[in-house]
């Protein structure tokens, strides 16, 4: 089975190379990038065509949140995670509303996240293959 | 900027991370100001998920949400990040 590419996006390089550590535990991700903003992650996930997303929320140039919606557009089969140290309802209304699929608090358990991204990731399996699936049952 | 019960130089009650985030407050070099940012973002990340699942460290936990409200601040104030949370 093809890894799954997953980009990664925060302003924090220290937070990416312990994402990027925990990813590469996972036989079924592969890193394809990292971007340090929301610019930048547009511009490379244009080029990269990444699966998933990790999305930091606060950022320099373009927060996640505007990042988002661009993103949606350029790529709308591909997940977003935003991954943030900010919780509460406030940020999931805002994350939904701008396309997000799933949210992430920094202070969960690291496994959450792989766990969100291959749920995240079993769903898009499962709109792209509905006969099989139903076959398979 | 609220930073209660995160800045007493002399007596650091959460080393795992106070530390840095008081390098970050204390820091008056714009340039270095991001390095010390992103040091006590690690350093709180890194700590908040050693506490997972811990029954203990409550005042740690709203510590860290204090010190994570400041960085936020200092971030939009200080370095110019845009504000996620425009109304």
């Amino acid at each position: 089975m093809a890894k799954k590419r997953v980009l990664l996006v925060d302003d924090n390089s220290a937070v990416r190379s312990l994402v990027r550590q925990l990813f590469e535990l996972e036989p079924d991700f592969e890193i394809s990038g990292e971007a340090e903003n929301g610019h930048d992650a547009v511009e490379k996930a244009e080029n990269l065509k990444p699966d998933l997303i990790i999305l930091d929320l606060s950022m320099p140039v373009m927060t996640g949140l505007d990042a988002a919606p661009l993103l949606r557009k350029l790529l709308p089969d591909t997940r977003i995670i935003l991954f943030t140290v900010q919780e509460g309802s406030e940020v999931e209304r805002l994350a939904r509303a701008a396309g997000i699929h799933a949210v992430v608090a920094k202070n969960q358990a690291a496994s959450k996240l792989i766990l969100q991204a291959q749920v995240l990731l079993a769903s898009v399996k499962q709109e792209y293959h509905p006969a099989k699936l139903r076959n398979a049952s | 900027m609220t930073h209660q019960d995160t800045s007493t130089s002399q007596n650091i009650k959460y080393p795992h991370w106070q530390r840095e985030f008081e390098a970050a407050l204390l820091e008056g070099d714009p340039q270095t100001l991001r390095q010390r940012v992103d040091a006590a973002e690690a350093a709180i990340f890194l700590r908040s998920q050693a506490l997972v699942g811990s029954a203990q460290g409550h005042a740690e936990q709203q510590a860290i949400s204090d010190a994570i409200r400041t960085l936020r601040a200092i971030q939009r104030e200080k370095l110019g990040y845009p504000d996620w949370n425009k109304k």
